[in-house]
């Protein structure tokens, strides 16, 4: 099977969403715990697929360097950020490949970012305090043209949920429930 | 080399590839029935009819009637089956028997007929059939919520299996609403019943589970082993997967150990990747002997309702019998679902006689027709106690905590006439009355 990814049932998917847009629904959940310092615990909440109840019995930690008051026990939270972007678009890239034919052998993606603490700080007014620029290689091979891997790859940066979501402005709806001890 | 000019699978299946493809959404291939050699044949109004000719085939070489025997491991490989491969629709297509066999592509579209299902796959045993379906819809972490009244193999499963794959289950009295949606926890992923209880005969109120299922987007699994497509048609009232022992009524002959899973096709494709790698897919001469005793099934299982309900009538009456029930006496508890639910009853008729499980030991083996032996839904009469038996996993309290009282007794009826049957069992029960009086003199 090409890429390990059925086309046929994934082209069947796409045809049933297209009949029934509910079954396109996803949600998601996950909780996050503080248990010391900088490091906290995360558990993925059960998902809904086409409203359906999918359990996801999946947890991670998520701190901080020591030079940044932490205890180094897992990958940070902009660490985080970036792998779910990455991984985001590598199944997209792997998504379209299939749907095209495309045999990939190798794939890899390689992020770097680099931000300024002066902005979390709030010690300079005129510093972004998240990511200004995020910049990744795509490392592929497989039996596409050159030309083909990189239209595959604007098509996949395009249809890639978590790309999108971090290069359009999305809401981000918060409450508090404070106790007062 | 042959190269062949059909098709060697089903035709309608073809790859999604084509030129031109630029992203997902043009993708053309939508899911169907099947996989079938032809186009799915539902239209016949009766059972029995689909019974006969949904699925089967005549030898297009030689003209002999009735679907041959495909005795064969492996297939011809040639383009086609390499792209059904690479392109994700191996399952339309003969390339080795474990992934899908012709003679097990007959019985498979019989059954779908006969359960009105898009797509359906047969298992060697009806474990294998109920492993394999479970798992298919269980993830890391799942929950399911069960009858507590399930077959022992299931039981097995549910308690001593799932544990071990970092799932659970929550065992609950079938008839009691109210808790099966209390056992509903986050990581619940299945609601699974019997639809006929082994062996106090239940009959569960399945739109009532569907309903809590749907509420809760889960899915729904029903065992129909003991109703059969004849007697309740459980796709129809919005169950998602269907199981069955096919060694039982389905196949009808205690000749072969088969299972079925069927439902949609789009979860029934969920099920095939699953099959292949736990295994269990059906031998073709098992394929075989079901699809001929299913071409029975409808007619079989009236006979089996005829007899059951003369002789379970006769019981019920008879001073040495503590207990019966039948789902279709009027003082089975569940008299009212079963009317409500059941086009047909099933075969088996479960008794208590006085005098505990030695005194149903004594009767099985005054009993001269009824053969004593577990397993149950052939033509001829199967007799066994729960508690030496099906149910033999369980301690006595436990059985007796789901309802199974010492000197149960579970009769699977077959297709002799009820006068037989009954004039057997009154010089039976004559023999214990009469030790009973010798004893007591």
């Amino acid at each position: 099977m090409r890429n390990g990814i059925p086309a046929a049932a994934l082209s069947e998917f796409v045809n049933e969403v297209r009949d029934t847009p509910h079954e396109a629904v996803m949600d998601y959940g996950i909780n996050i715990t503080w248990e010391s310092g900088t490091r906290s615990h995360v558990e993925a909440k059960p998902m809904h697929v086409g409203g359906r109840r999918v359990s996801r019995k999946f947890s991670w930690k998520a701190d901080e360097p020591r030079q940044l008051m932490g205890t180094n026990h897992a990958a940070n939270p902009q660490e985080l950020l970036l792998s779910g972007l990455g991984a985001c678009m590598m199944v997209s890239f792997l998504a379209g490949a299939s749907a095209k034919g495309i045999q990939i052998e190798t794939l890899e993606i390689d992020f770097e970012a680099s931000l300024d603490l002066r902005g979390f700080m709030g010690i300079e007014a005129n510093s972004a305090v998240g990511f200004p620029e995020i910049q990744y290689t795509i490392h592929v091979t497989g039996d596409a043209s050159a030309e083909a891997f990189e239209t595959l790859h604007r098509a996949s940066v395009v249809h890639s949920p978590n790309a999108q979501t971090i290069l359009n402005q999305v809401a981000l709806k918060g409450a508090i429930v404070s106790t007062s001890i | 080399m042959t190269t062949s000019n059909t098709t060697r699978g089903d035709a309608s299946s073809q790859s999604p590839l084509s030129p031109g493809i630029n992203w997902l959404s043009d993708l053309k291939r939508s899911r169907k029935p099947g996989p079938f050699f032809g186009e799915a044949q539902h239209t016949w109004s009766g059972a029995s009819t689909c019974a006969v000719h949904a699925g089967s085939s005549d030898d297009p070489r030689t003209g002999a009637v009735g679907t041959p025997i495909y005795q064969s491991s492996t297939f011809l490989l040639e383009d086609d089956q390499y792209n059904s491969i690479h392109d994700g629709y191996a399952r339309d297509r003969f390339i080795y028997a474990r992934y899908g066999n012709p003679s097990q592509w007959a019985v498979q579209q019989k059954l779908a007929a006969l359960e009105g299902a898009e797509s359906a796959i047969v298992f060697s045993s009806g474990m294998a059939a109920i492993t394999t379906a479970v798992l298919s819809f269980m993830d890391k972490g799942a929950h399911v919520v069960a009858s507590k009244e399930l077959y022992g193999g299931t039981y097995n499963l549910f308690n001593q299996e799932l544990p071990s794959l970092d799932m659970s289950a929550t065992l609950v009295d079938p008839r009691d609403f109210d808790a099966i949606e209390a056992a509903i926890q986050p990581n619940t992923q299945i609601l699974y019943f019997e639809a006929i209880t082994n062996p106090l005969l239940t009959v569960v109120d399945i739109p009532k589970i569907v309903e809590i299922a749907k509420k809760h987007s889960l899915r729904v699994i029903i065992d129909a082993t003991f109703a059969t497509p004849i007697g309740l048609r459980c796709l129809e009232l919005g169950v998602d997967i269907v199981v069955h022992s096919a060694s039982k009524y389905l196949n009808g002959h205690s000749d072969l150990i088969a299972g079925v899973v069927l439902g949609s096709r789009k979860l029934i494709d969920q099920v095939w990747p699953r099959m292949l790698t736990y295994g269990g897919s059906l031998d073709p001469h098992a394929c075989f002997l079901l699809e001929r005793g299913l071409k029975t099934l409808a007619i079989r299982m009236k006979a089996h309702q005829d007899s059951a309900i003369a002789l379970a009538t006769y019981l019920e009456q008879h001073p040495a019998i503590e207990r019966v029930f039948y789902p279709l006496l009027p003082s089975h508890p569940d008299h009212a679902i079963a009317q409500r639910l059941l086009d047909n009853a099933t075969g088996n008729v479960t008794f208590v006689v006085k005098g505990g499980d030695g005194a149903a030991l004594a009767l099985l083996k005054a009993l001269r027709l009824p053969k004593q032996a577990t397993s149950l839904g052939g033509v001829e009469s199967l007799i066994s106690l729960p508690f030496n038996s099906s149910q033999a996993g369980f301690t006595h309290q436990q059985r007796v905590g789901m309802g199974i009282m010492p000197g149960t007794v579970r009769l699977s009826v077959g297709i002799e006439d009820a006068t037989d049957l009954i004039a057997d069992f009154k010089q039976a029960l004559g023999q214990m009355t009469d030790k009973t009086e010798t004893t007591h003199a």
